[in-house]
């Protein structure tokens, strides 16, 4: 009896250890004299304070030197050097939904890391949970003037986004104007071969799509050619208020084309908010895209395909909607190289007036937050006023998702300029010392790039009048901007959503709604519901919280 | 107490598993109230509003609960009777095979997809039965137009519990087959000598020997009744079958994980632990009534 009960205690004893120190989570920084200069956005720490994160992490970046890791390379090093700030990694994720789900976890567990890069929802959960920072002060005061100016672009949008009674909890990001509309890519080769022009509206892109299919594009004997490729596995139909940008291979330029918005709060017809995807012009959308999926021009596999890159990459499919960066910077390098012929070129899809009507997006949606007892908030903004002061120094051979807390700051018009001005460095009108401009960041190095991947003529964009391999880091990004962002310099006709943030009744009741959308609009897609479920879904949608979300958003809109 | 023959490292022995069952099944226990609050993280189990049963009310108020819960009984019960049956019927017919090195080649070949995980697995069933794959061109030689297997909400409860019995049945025949190795051989013997067909010793010997290992992985099985199979689900669907292949874990993990509605996700979870745990207490019931099979 009695070395059983001594078992026994041992036992508990053990376990009561384990408990212990699991529940020992956040550990305090223990430096407690470091000091800084009060005011200066660039001022080193007097001891090198340490700063934990979670990082997301790219399997597919190949970057690094040996040796060198996500946690110890030249940008964190560099960071280290000039501002005494060693970042430590205290967990890892991929890039994408696997880091969204592991934030969700810390989220969850009130386990978070120093500082870390979150979404729209996580923030309001955050603040909702209380377990962030207030950093007004550490921006008014640390913040750097580039970075203020880059913020205030956005005439308070972004601003607005991270302020919650009165506190800045966040400090927002800013993207390019340029990453929230969708544009058609297309290959143009195709197109020749099969004697096309380029489609600029939906009849035309339904005659090509047809080509596509039908008329053996890629020579090879088969009928294995797709003309437009849809959203994988998991991918979005649409962009919506709460993910506007950065959605590739979603079909936003056909609903556009339809002046129907699905996912955004828009003003309806009698001034009061609506929601775009209870819309009759959604249905005439969903409409259409049902018909080209029956004839068989959109890829019959999607929303089941595992990737929906490969089928470009391998040269299957001739036609995908997507970003000006989806270019390059997407699925065309590997094409290119499977194919040197494939001549990717991107075009507006035009609506029945013959003008461009896509939606547009939100200029902010990462946001950096800190946790809410850590003791050096500011820290985390003067690891981006560096990152924007000095990325254009930067070796770009080291990927620079490998910057600890990256977050994306660019003028709104950045891409614009870009495009507008390596038009004129081409002509030999500027030259890269005229182009230092302070907050165009990476304006400099791409005028001295650009001439060394972009072959003559300057003015014909075709692939064959490029060279990728002189420098790849180069081409994609070239490549992206004078290909991608040339429909943008048309004018056309912005639409934007009411808001691009979740109201109360949404945090409880959206997921459902949201749910109860996606899967009907595929199923009237792919041809697994009538049309007419539309209706009902409509009604649906209103009586399970929709009209009391709209009250909420029509308040907010005032 | 008589210490002769007790050697205290057997407690030892037993200490991982009670340290494993603490942590990640006692502990987690207390999670459960986060099902009669408004959870929040910052303030923790703790602290949080108790809201009652409110959300269980939301709960059943939605369309998707009882769509889930018959999702989730339904492929559970046909995977528990699949991979109680094929196993059976498999090592019976294996048994029967007199040419031994054939017999070992195949037990080893039908296990191994066992050991292949669902992440690589699906990715080879989407491709096998996708819209260009091998199935689709077997069928158009008959003259059926290619079916997106995947797409089908009719379709997908079967693709589920196929390819998971497919999956599986190797290794759940390894048990019957140790259970058929017991038998006394003298028995077939003895048997053959009074003129019994094949047939007939099976009836009569082979099923009787095994019977109690019959009866005790179904009562196994029965306790996993809600457990339908996440990974598998999770990376076969898609929202074109949520009506027929969502089930309870999918469901959770999705509005737990994905969309921060903790305690809705646990409320869920917990009416799942109770469904499971009264069906638990039917199976220890039945199996003890009918094969006087007693773990106390």
């Amino acid at each position: 009896m009695k070395s059983m009960r001594k078992g026994i205690t041992l036992t508990l004893i053990t376990v009561l250890l384990i408990l212990t120190a699991c529940g020992n989570g956040n550990t305090a920084s223990k430096t407690d004299n470091v000091t800084q200069d009060p005011n200066d956005p660039f001022g080193k720490y007097s001891d090198i304070i340490t700063i934990n994160i979670g990082k997301e992490v790219d399997s597919a970046d190949k970057s690094l030197p040996s040796g060198d890791t996500p946690e110890n390379n030249t940008y964190t090093r560099y960071v280290k050097e000039k501002l005494n700030i060693e970042t430590k990694i205290i967990w890892q994720a991929g890039v994408g939904k696997d880091y969204t789900q592991k934030v969700n976890l810390s989220i969850a567990s009130d386990d978070l890391p120093d500082a870390l890069v979150v979404t729209d929802t996580q923030l309001r959960q955050m603040v909702k949970s209380n377990q962030l920072a207030d950093l007004t002060e550490a921006y008014e005061q640390y913040a750097s003037p580039t970075l203020k100016s880059i913020i205030e672009t956005t005439e308070g949008l972004a601003m607005k986004s991270v302020t919650f009674d009165g506190k800045m909890y966040a400090l927002p990001n800013v993207t390019a104007e340029s990453d929230m509309q969708h544009i058609m890519w297309i290959r143009k080769d195709w197109l020749e071969k099969l004697n096309l022009e380029v489609p600029r509206n939906i009849e035309d892109l339904e005659k090509v799509a047809k080509a596509f299919v039908e008329q053996d594009p890629d020579g090879n004997g088969k009928a294995d050619t797709i003309g437009i490729t849809g959203p994988q596995s998991g991918g979005l139909l649409n962009a919506d208020f709460i993910n506007p940008n950065n959605n590739n291979y979603g079909f936003d330029p056909v609903f556009g084309a339809y002046h129907s918005y699905p996912g955004f709060w828009l003003e309806g017809a009698d001034g009061k908010p609506t929601y775009g995807s209870i819309e009759p012009e959604t249905k005439e959308a969903l409409a259409k895209l049902r018909d080209l999926y029956a004839k068989g021009l959109i890829d019959q596999e999607m929303s089941i395909r595992k990737d929906a890159q490969e089928l470009i990459k391998n040269g299957t499919s001739g036609i995908y909607f997507g970003l000006w960066w989806a270019g390059g910077y997407g699925p065309l390098a590997d094409a290119i190289k499977n194919n040197p012929e494939a001549n990717w070129q991107a075009y507006s899809l035009l609506d029945s007036n013959g003008e461009f009507t896509p939606h547009m997006g939100t200029p902010s949606n990462q946001y950096l937050v800190v946790r809410k007892d850590y003791k050096y908030p500011e820290a985390a903004i003067k690891m981006e006023n560096l990152l924007l002061r000095d990325e254009s120094t930067f070796d770009v051979n080291v990927g620079i998702g490998n910057y600890p807390l990256r977050i994306v700051f660019a003028p709104m018009d950045e891409m614009y300029v870009t495009y507008n001005m390596m038009k004129e460095v081409m002509a030999g009108t500027k030259t890269a010392e005229e182009l230092d401009i302070p907050g165009y960041k990476l304006l400099k190095a791409d005028a001295e790039n650009i001439k060394k991947v972009k072959l003559e003529p300057y003015d014909n964009m075709d692939i064959q009048y490029w060279d990728p391999n002189a420098d790849n880091g180069a081409w994609k990004r070239m490549y992206s901007t004078m290909v991608g962002i040339a429909p943008l310099m048309e004018p056309y006709k912005k639409t934007y959503s009411l808001t691009y943030s979740q109201t109360k009744t949404m945090e409880s009741k959206w997921a459902t709604l949201d749910k109860m959308e996606k899967e009907t609009f595929l199923k009237i897609i792919m041809g697994a519901a009538p049309l007419d479920t539309f209706d009902t879904f409509v009604e649906d949608w209103k009586k399970q919280g929709g009209d009391e979300i709209l009250a909420e958003v029509a308040e907010l809109a005032k | 107490m008589v210490n002769k023959g007790f050697a205290k490292h057997y407690y030892l022995m037993l200490l991982p598993g009670f340290i494993w069952l603490i942590l990640f099944s006692i502990v987690p226990m207390f999670g459960i109230v986060m099902a009669f609050q408004d959870y929040n993280p910052g303030l923790g189990i703790l602290h949080s509003e108790w809201v009652g049963l409110e959300n269980f009310k939301y709960m059943f108020s939605l369309n998707d609960s009882g769509t889930i819960l018959f999702n989730t009984v339904f492929i559970a019960i046909l995977k528990i009777i699949g991979n109680l049956l094929i196993p059976l019927i498999f090592a019976l017919l294996l048994n029967e095979l007199r040419i031994n090195y054939l017999k070992r080649w195949i037990q080893t070949i039908v296990y191994l997809p066992h050991f292949i995980s669902w992440v690589i697995l699906s990715g080879i069933l989407l491709d096998v039965f996708g819209y260009t794959g091998p199935v689709n061109q077997m069928l158009s030689v008959f003259d059926v137009k290619p079916i997106l297997f995947f797409g089908r909400a009719d379709l997908f409860p079967a693709l589920v519990v196929g390819s998971d019995v497919w999956k599986e049945f190797g290794f759940n025949t390894i048990i019957y087959l140790a259970a058929l190795t017991s038998i006394n051989p003298a028995l077939y013997e003895a048997a053959a000598i009074d003129g019994a067909s094949r047939l007939q010793r099976m009836k009569n010997i082979t099923i009787p020997g095994i019977v109690s290992a019959i009866i005790l992985l179904s009562v196994l099985s029965l306790g996993n009744v809600l457990n339908a199979g996440f990974e598998q689900i999770f990376n076969l669907y898609n929202p074109l079958v949520y009506s027929s292949g969502d089930i309870i874990d999918t469901w959770v993990y999705r509005t737990g994980l994905v969309n921060l509605q903790f305690s809705l996700a646990t409320a869920m979870g917990l009416l799942k632990s109770v469904v499971s745990f009264l069906m638990i207490t039917i199976s220890y019931y039945l199996a003890s009534r009918f094969a006087n099979y007693r773990i106390f």
